[in-house]
């Protein structure tokens, strides 16, 4: 199969699992728009009012990390076991697995999107912001998506292997949760500690989508842009040495 | 007889080798491997692997018309050998040539979204068989009408049982000719009328095609169908030539 091929593949997968899901339910929908509602909801309530994270525009700030996050983690926890869960399908014909979980990531893609569209259209509409820096959040979006399509595909060829690599990642990403500067700016880290954000690849790939959202300074976005689409080649080429590895086992134990 | 002609080889492996490393003691999670990390760090760090050959210095030939059965038991290799020709696995050495487009079924039984139509399946999986068909919709009919799923087609596939979803399957993959179509014991779901119905339909199109590899264990069904014999025997080829011969061999390896 051509580059192209697959590309086709891809789009008739995801085409067909959007198609699935909400022949299932409507209220899918609602549930992908309730869950990053809630936690905005919640984390604004808690460091806005009462531990008085003194920021301005606080809500635009958290909402600039909490959407790519979300999407992030959602991205991964969904994305790991699919390998395991489809593995009779992998079995049972040559299709590239890549595809099918390249598949399952735009499919969440498309879905993140339409969630923010519905949150961050009112949040902007109520702050004095121009609309005009919005033009960029795609560009802002391919180091994310990049990102995260290598960082799951790296982990559910793992999950073959280890089965309860999400669970673990589970409690991984909790605790990322608090190293990763999505509710605090980055500057409020202390200096002997700000080794610690450097070397959080997942900040750069949040970065460049806050930028946009929140300090609205084309110079800062694109350098953010960049150190973002680093990470995010960093990660696929990592997917791909993984797969290149573990190839036959995978298909051995699978 | 096709199998005397000269012509060109459609496929050629030589000296195809896959191994395998095996530990002793494999460890399933990443808790075990955290547990046999802290309580046995020495056998941990410094465990034994041992190779595994599934597949040792291969060699063989098909020519077009070749209808090729492969024999052999558990573990020997078939469909290690199958995977490799398909593209899904990588030899760490040998080599496979072709020029031909390779089509592969390892399971029939599989449909890709439960929750969608047989019909809707039918056309994910053209789809995902044929990128960059035209007539889709000619290959897609002509599939349902000879899968005789009847109204079926429309239901959920869900609720097929293991066959139908086999006849659906089946009757999509072999409803374009490819130059090499391999079946990997996939008639096991399927009734008798259809795996006639469907051997049929492969004959005719090897006549217009390349060849077909055949697995599995019914020495009966390779009788019917093949004209060549490849016999493995833990990753090494045991026997390859005529049915006959072939068959008597399998028999003796196995007692």
């Amino acid at each position: 199969m051509s580059l192209n091929e697959e590309l086709i593949q891809i789009r008739e997968l995801t085409l067909a699992s959007i198609k699935s899901r909400y022949r299932k339910t409507w209220a899918g929908f609602i549930w992908v728009i309730l869950n990053p509602l809630l936690m905005f909801g919640v984390q604004s309530l808690v460091f806005k009012k009462f531990l008085k994270l003194d920021l301005p525009d606080y809500f635009l700030f958290l909402i600039g990390g909490l959407l790519p996050w979300i999407f992030l983690t959602t991205t991964i926890q969904m994305g790991t076991p699919v390998f395991v869960n489809l593995s009779q399908l992998l079995r049972s014909f040559k299709i590239n697995p890549m595809v099918i979980l390249s598949s399952q990531v735009l499919d969440g893609f498309l879905n993140f999107i339409a969630s923010f569209i519905l949150i961050l259209l009112p949040l902007y509409l109520l702050s004095d912001r121009s609309f005009l820096s919005l033009l960029l959040i795609p560009i802002a979006l391919v180091p994310l998506f990049l990102g995260s399509l290598g960082i799951t595909i790296t982990l559910s060829i793992l999950n073959v292997f280890f089965r309860d690599l999400n669970f673990v990642m589970g409690f991984i990403f909790n605790l990322l949760f608090f190293l990763t500067p999505v509710f605090y700016p980055k500057e409020f880290v202390p200096h002997e500690y700000q080794w610690m954000i450097n070397f959080n690849p997942i900040n750069y790939l949040i970065d460049p989508f806050r930028s946009v959202i929140y300090q609205n300074d084309i110079g800062i976005f694109f350098i953010a842009v960049l150190k973002g689409m680093a990470v995010a080649i960093g990660f696929i080429s990592l997917s791909f040495y993984t797969w290149r590895r573990r190839r036959n086992e995978f298909y051995r134990i699978l | 007889m096709s199998s005397t002609e000269y012509s060109d080889p459609i496929v050629s492996v030589s000296q195809l080798k896959v191994y395998f490393e095996l530990e002793h003691y494999p460890n399933r999670g990443l808790r075990e491997v955290f547990i046999s990390s802290l309580t046995h760090p020495i056998q941990y760090f410094f465990k034994t692997k041992e190779l595994f050959y599934a597949l040792n210095d291969v060699s063989f030939e098909l020519s077009k018309g070749t209808r090729l059965g492969i024999l052999g038991v558990n573990g020997s290799g078939k469909t290690t050998l199958c995977r490799c020709l398909a593209g899904m696995m990588t030899a760490q050495s040998g080599k496979i040539e072709t020029k031909a487009e390779i089509r592969a079924i390892f399971d029939s039984g599989t449909g890709i979204m439960p929750e969608l139509t047989g019909r809707e399946n039918a056309y994910l999986l053209a789809r995902l068989f044929f990128p960059k068909l035209k007539e889709i919709d000619l290959v897609v009919n002509e599939a349902i009408d000879f899968s005789e799923l009847g109204h079926f087609i429309d239901v959920p596939f869900k609720q097929y049982s293991k066959g139908m979803q086999s006849r659906l399957l089946l009757s999509l993959i072999s409803s374009k000719t490819t130059d090499i179509l391999i079946l990997d014991e996939v008639f096991d779901g399927a009734d008798m009328f259809f795996k006639t119905k469907i051997a049929k339909r492969m004959m005719n199109f090897i006549e217009t095609a390349g060849a077909t590899i055949f697995v599995s264990h019914s020495i009966e069904q390779i009788k019917e169908v093949c004209n060549k014999l490849l016999v493995l025997n833990q990753g090494k080829v045991h026997y390859f030539g005529e049915i006959g011969p072939g068959i008597e061999s399998y028999i003796n390896l196995k007692s």
